[in-house]
């Protein structure tokens, strides 16, 4: 195993996550203490959970990324921007938004490029991660995107969000997406993340950032093999 | 029941991530030929979706911090001044869930009032109260909070989860016929629809609205 990984670093890069907006306060305030307790890197969560969150996490170091636009990325610009900057303003230091999919699938590119602008203007210096749904994108839809996204000096762009059962293995579907994008965009992948084994696996697939619910699992694993 | 009849019991939409501009378009298109009561679909359609549904007597449906309703009230109020904008004539807009199963009611109250007051009678609020992650209580109270705050209508689900003919009958015995129901979720067949508006429901929303109407003149 890796007992000699720096463990700290691999754990500031899982993300902890609450992918479910029905999730009760008591569950996201658990979450964030969670969190805070493996020193993981950051907390998931839906916008309306934002000022829960901080208040969970006033004093630690752990981030809190929101969700914006999801699952379906089929919100206006505008209303991405508004809802981003809303997050914002209630606590969030990053944001992670799902890209008007339909419109890539339309060939609407440019309709892409302005949306990933105006998102990066609207988080400023926060990072912001650009998600896709690779299972519902061909590979030429799935490489122009992860253009615009550098284009557009997105922090991170994931190739799904989670939310739809798809045929390709999470860690295909990383694997593809690290060979499209630009080496200086990180690859975040969200969704089923078991086990420790899978986190380094997906890490070795090129992904920088893991959104998983199942955290706490992964990091008391990483504990035991290394005690 | 004919299929013509139940057409008009019947809203439609085409809501998702891989959704197309093609594919609103050709939707719509086939829908024109029936006289369903509404049409949803997501933000980034509704000005397309407004021009293609001009003169046919079908009602557009906004969604509103579809499907999940994790969004905070003010871009909830966002989405709706924009639907107010685009003249949709529905909005189906999720609540916060969240809210309910923490037994915050009172937040519950407030996003529908507010949501209400921003609708201004302008536009229908429909509200979607998540059914399938609820319990019965829940169901009750949430249903009982909305009429207290002036809202008259729920979509039962916004995706995923079953809709069931005692979630309708439990809502009407409590509550009567003061508020109006659209039975949503996994709506495929015409005997499902059927049962749905025996128990009591208003309307049926389904995106298989053919298959729904397939058996309508047997049955």
């Amino acid at each position: 195993m890796r007992a000699d990984d720096d463990g700290n670093e691999f754990l500031r890069s899982i993300v902890h996550a609450e992918f479910d907006a029905h999730a009760t306060y008591r569950d996201v305030r658990r979450l964030c203490l969670e969190a805070a307790h493996y020193r993981l890197g950051a907390v998931f969560i839906h916008p309306v959970h934002c000022a829960r969150a901080m208040e969970a996490l006033a004093g630690s170091d752990v981030r809190i990324i929101a969700a914006v636009a999801f699952p379906t990325g089929a919100f206006t610009i505008a209303g991405k921007v508004c809802e981003a900057r809303d997050a914002l303003s209630r606590g969030a230091d990053g944001i992670c938004y799902v890209v008007d999919v339909g419109a890539l699938r339309s060939g609407k590119d440019a309709a892409i490029a302005d949306e990933m602008r105006a998102l990066r203007e609207a988080v400023r210096d926060r990072p912001l991660t650009a998600v896709l749904e690779t299972s519902v994108l061909t590979d030429e839809q799935t490489e122009r995107a992860c253009i615009l996204a550098a284009d557009a000096t997105i922090d991170f762009i994931a190739p799904a969000t989670g939310f739809v059962t798809t045929r390709e293995p999470l860690i295909e579907a990383v694997r593809r997406m690290t060979k499209l994008a630009a080496p200086h965009v990180g690859i975040a992948a969200l969704g089923e993340i078991e086990t420790l084994d899978t986190a380094h696996a997906l890490i070795d697939a090129g992904a920088t950032r893991l959104y998983t619910a199942t955290g706490v699992q992964i990091a008391q694993e990483l504990q035991e093999n290394t005690s | 029941m004919n299929r013509v009849k139940l057409a008009r019991l019947i809203k439609t939409g085409i809501l998702g991530v891989d959704v197309t501009e093609q594919d609103v378009r050709s939707d719509i298109e086939k829908a024109k030929g029936f006289p369903f009561s509404a049409y949803a679909v997501d933000l980034s359609y509704l000005e397309l979706a407004r021009e293609l549904l001009e003169g046919t007597g079908i009602l557009l449906t906004a969604a509103v911090s579809y499907p999940l309703g994790g969004m905070t009230l003010a871009t909830k109020l966002d989405q709706i001044r924009f639907a107010l904008r685009v003249r949709a004539e529905e909005i189906n807009a999720t609540l916060n869930i969240s809210a309910i199963r923490s037994g915050d009611y009172a937040s519950v109250r407030c996003e529908l009032e507010a949501m209400a007051e921003t609708a201004a009678g302008a536009i229908d609020v429909i509200v979607i109260p998540q059914f399938d992650v609820l319990t019965s209580e829940e169901k009750l109270r949430t249903c009982e909070t909305i009429l207290e705050a002036g809202v008259r209508a729920i979509k039962t689900d916004g995706h995923g989860g079953l809709c069931r003919p005692e979630d309708i009958l439990l809502v009407r015995r409590a509550l009567g016929r003061n508020l109006s129901i659209e039975a949503s979720g996994g709506i495929r067949t015409t005997q499902q629809a059927l049962e749905l508006l025996d128990a009591g429901a208003d309307f049926i929303h389904t995106s298989t609205a053919y298959s729904v109407m397939e058996d309508a003149e047997e049955l």
